[in-house]
């Protein structure tokens, strides 16, 4: 470990010195020991983080706010608990419709998207409108791969044999209902761009995708699931089905 | 939960919640408007939290959700990786002491949101990586890394403002002397 990136993880401990005995930070504060420069700067930096702390907490608070929030809640729930007999009726009726439609919809509907496959494509769409930003940027995707490797996020562990020769963008990380999710997005010869996302595998997803991709055209998007051991991974373009279909051969 | 319960919570949480969505927001308005929002969805879904000892980290999250939803549309920050600070950005700590309250959030505020969330956290509430990574449901790795490119960016700006705050004081010196002379 060089002062770099000792620098870089005790940046995390906390001045209290809660962290001690964390084992991510043995070695840099070992480090810092041995190396007086490292040691100074350490030292140097937890004086301004507790400077930073005190400077902080001591922002003044609205002096309305706490009754504010009180009266406003107390209000709220007086609303909520009016009339509880047609609101339980209410509740009822709709949840009674709720079921019957699901039963028809079920079996009327084409092939969809799964709920944490929407909130990762929103997650793309945001990428590509340059809403949010990638974690970390590199044209090689086997940089992309090591970095989600080291950050324990969810990576194929070779990527397919297809995507291996086009160039990246960068990556990201998110989570979907608590499940971490990962994307890496690449360039495509013709100019448009291509998202591989991989999570984990679960019980349910062991049950909805298979090593054969399933295909599923949303809107502008045409995305291809498939799981492949522990993994789950979504391939997705907007464009049709024939192009993305090219890169999983 | 009880009145009293709630009650309670506000008690011990609105202030940091407070400060929280004032690092995060753009007026002490926005930010008293997101404080209250959060403990009103604590009002309508708090009830579904079993583990009571994690509500603290539900505030926190659910402000921090309420805050990016609202500005998901609005402001696209600049890009500012770890390589583009110079080392010696890294390494240098500016006198915080010699700033009030109001210039070092003002600092905070001018470092992009993603660095900034993090921070708040670390600084405000003394949450380790981990909570933070739970909070904000980034991996720990993330944390690190925003941890670190987010101090920089910070030591960088109270530098900064530092350096302005001696080269005025300098300038209005001279001028002074000046005016000394000429009236003498």
């Amino acid at each position: 470990m060089d002062n770099r990136e000792a620098k870089f993880i005790l940046g995390a401990y906390r001045p209290g010195g809660q962290d001690a005995n964390d084992r991510r930070f043995v070695e840099a504060l070992e480090q810092a020991r041995r190396d007086s420069m490292l040691q100074r700067w350490f030292q140097d930096s937890i004086a301004f983080d507790t400077t930073m702390t005190d400077k902080l907490r001591a922002i003044e608070v609205p002096l309305d706010l706490r009754g504010s929030i009180l009266t406003g809640v107390k209000v709220s729930r007086s609303l909520r608990s009016s009339k509880p007999l047609i609101k339980w009726a209410i509740a009822a009726v709709f949840f009674l419709s709720v079921i019957l439609g699901s039963l028809v919809w079920r079996e009327t509907r084409p092939a969809h998207l799964a709920g944490w496959q929407n909130e990762a494509l929103g997650v793309i769409s945001s990428l590509v409108r340059n809403e949010s930003r990638f974690d970390i940027q590199s044209h090689k995707p086997a940089e992309l791969v090591s970095w989600l490797h080291s950050n324990h996020a969810p990576v194929a562990d070779k990527l397919p044999s297809n995507l291996d020769n086009l160039e990246s963008l960068g990556c990201k990380t998110f989570s979907c209902h608590g499940v971490p999710v990962s994307v890496i997005c690449f360039m495509r010869p013709d100019g448009g761009l291509l998202h591989l996302l991989t999570t984990n595998a679960s019980p349910l997803s062991d049950r909805v995708f298979q090593a054969e991709a399933k295909f599923v055209q949303q809107g502008e998007w045409a995305t291809a699931t498939w799981r492949e051991g522990e993994r789950v991974y979504m391939l997705a373009l907007e464009g049709s089905r024939d192009q993305l279909q090219s890169y999983l051969l | 939960m009880s009145n009293v319960d709630f009650q309670q919570l506000v008690d011990q949480q609105y202030a940091p919640l407070y400060r929280f969505a004032l690092a995060l927001a753009k007026s002490e308005a926005d930010a008293a408007d997101l404080t209250q929002q959060t403990f009103f969805l604590w009002a309508l879904k708090g009830d579904q939290l079993r583990d009571r000892s994690k509500a603290k980290a539900w505030l926190f999250t659910t402000l921090y959700h309420e805050f990016l939803s609202r500005r998901r549309h609005d402001v696209r920050f600049p890009r500012v990786e770890l390589n583009d600070l110079p080392e010696e950005e890294m390494s240098t700590f500016p006198n915080v002491n010699a700033f009030d309250s109001a210039t070092v959030l003002q600092a905070l505020r001018e470092v992009g949101e993603p660095y900034r969330a993090p921070l708040t956290l670390f600084y405000l509430e003394q949450f380790s990586y981990h909570e933070i990574a739970d909070v904000l449901e980034v991996p720990i790795g993330t944390v690190m890394s925003r941890l670190s490119r987010g101090k920089a960016l910070l030591r960088s700006r109270l530098a900064g403002r530092s350096r302005e705050e001696t080269f005025g004081n300098k300038i209005v010196g001279l001028q002074s002397n000046k005016m000394e002379k000429s009236h003498g």
